[in-house]
């Protein structure tokens, strides 16, 4: 018979082994971006960050950069949805999920037309490098904040708040070393984050797997 | 002292109650996935489903998306109040020996 301790144990277990599944496309994302950031802005940093010694061509920076972003963007929409598959019948989760989604683009879309907006009154082209990748970290912390908020995920709050950080820090920091702040302090973040939640989720999964066994 | 709920109170059919917990009311779950989030081969969890609907505390329904036949799983809502009954009888239990 099923010693009552090993059943509490087993049902914690298994609740946050679904729940972990099920979420788990969260630190895929959170890894896209922690390499998107991460390559991404050490290509823009190399185009001026090591001269004279060496200097990145322009469009190769640029190039890698596109590429990992809409990579990046890829991974942040399919799959979110693919994680729904096969559950069907809840309106109120759709409704939220479907609500932070549409604002990721709404607040993208938002930042270029502000950046127009800065040009067309007079900002210096030079201060556009500086301006769209700290809005964009600016709008990303937020929104991992909020994330972290509604699905009471307290390390994305961890990860938005370090973003933010990161973010209002960078521009001191002056062009291109900027680039470098949020490579590393952006990108790394996110990849450590996202690592360990891959290693806490597998551990749970073998956990349950493990006392599953133990009672044939 | 409550008796342990014998139908919840083992190992699988444990396991396959606390994950159909983790869905709002209202929601279903086909059983492809709850195969798979489970890691239970469909003949186990076949069985075990099959005895969780015998006693009223998970309903199944068969229907069709296309031409493919799929199986929707929930809790039903004595389900729910029979597991949270299980959730504090073990509490109990375990509150009464330490």
């Amino acid at each position: 018979m099923l010693d009552p301790a090993a059943a509490l144990a087993l049902l914690d277990d298994q609740r946050r082994s679904i729940v972990g599944q099920i979420a788990s496309f969260v630190p895929a994302v959170v890894l896209a971006w922690g390499f998107a950031w991460l390559l991404g802005f050490i290509g823009l940093w190399l185009i001026d960050g090591l001269k004279p010694a060496f200097s990145l061509p322009l469009p190769i920076a640029i190039g890698v950069f596109v590429v990992l972003l809409a990579a990046a963007t890829a991974v942040s929409v399919v799959l979110p949805i693919r994680s729904g598959r096969g559950i069907r019948g809840s309106s109120s989760g759709a409704f939220t999920g479907a609500v932070y989604g549409m604002t990721w683009m709404l607040g993208s879309l938002a930042i270029v037309g502000f950046a127009q907006g800065l040009e067309f009154n007079g900002m210096d082209p030079s201060l556009a490098n500086i301006f769209y990748p700290v809005a964009f970290a600016l709008f990303a912390g937020i929104m991992y904040v909020l994330a972290g908020g509604i699905w009471h995920a307290p390390p994305m709050i961890v990860l938005g708040v370090w973003t933010v950080i990161v973010g209002v820090a960078a521009p001191f920091f002056g062009y291109p070393t900027h680039y470098l702040v949020l490579a590393i302090g952006g990108g790394l973040g996110f990849l450590v984050l996202g690592i360990a939640s891959f290693v806490h989720l597998s551990r749970l999964r073998r956990r349950v797997a493990n006392r599953a066994a133990h009672r044939g | 002292m409550d008796e342990l709920d014998p139908v919840i109170h083992a190992q699988a059919r444990l396991r396959i109650m606390a994950a159909l917990a983790t869905l709002d009311a209202g929601e279903q779950i086909s059983f492809p996935r709850v195969q798979e989030l489970l890691d239970m081969t469909a003949g186990n969890l076949s069985t075990h489903l099959r005895k969780l609907e015998d006693a009223a505390y998970v309903e199944v329904a068969k229907t069709h998306k296309g031409r493919t036949p799929i199986t929707y799983i929930a809790l039903t809502k004595q389900g729910r109040r029979a597991f949270e009954d299980y959730m504090d009888a073990l509490r109990g239990v375990l509150g009464a020996q330490s």
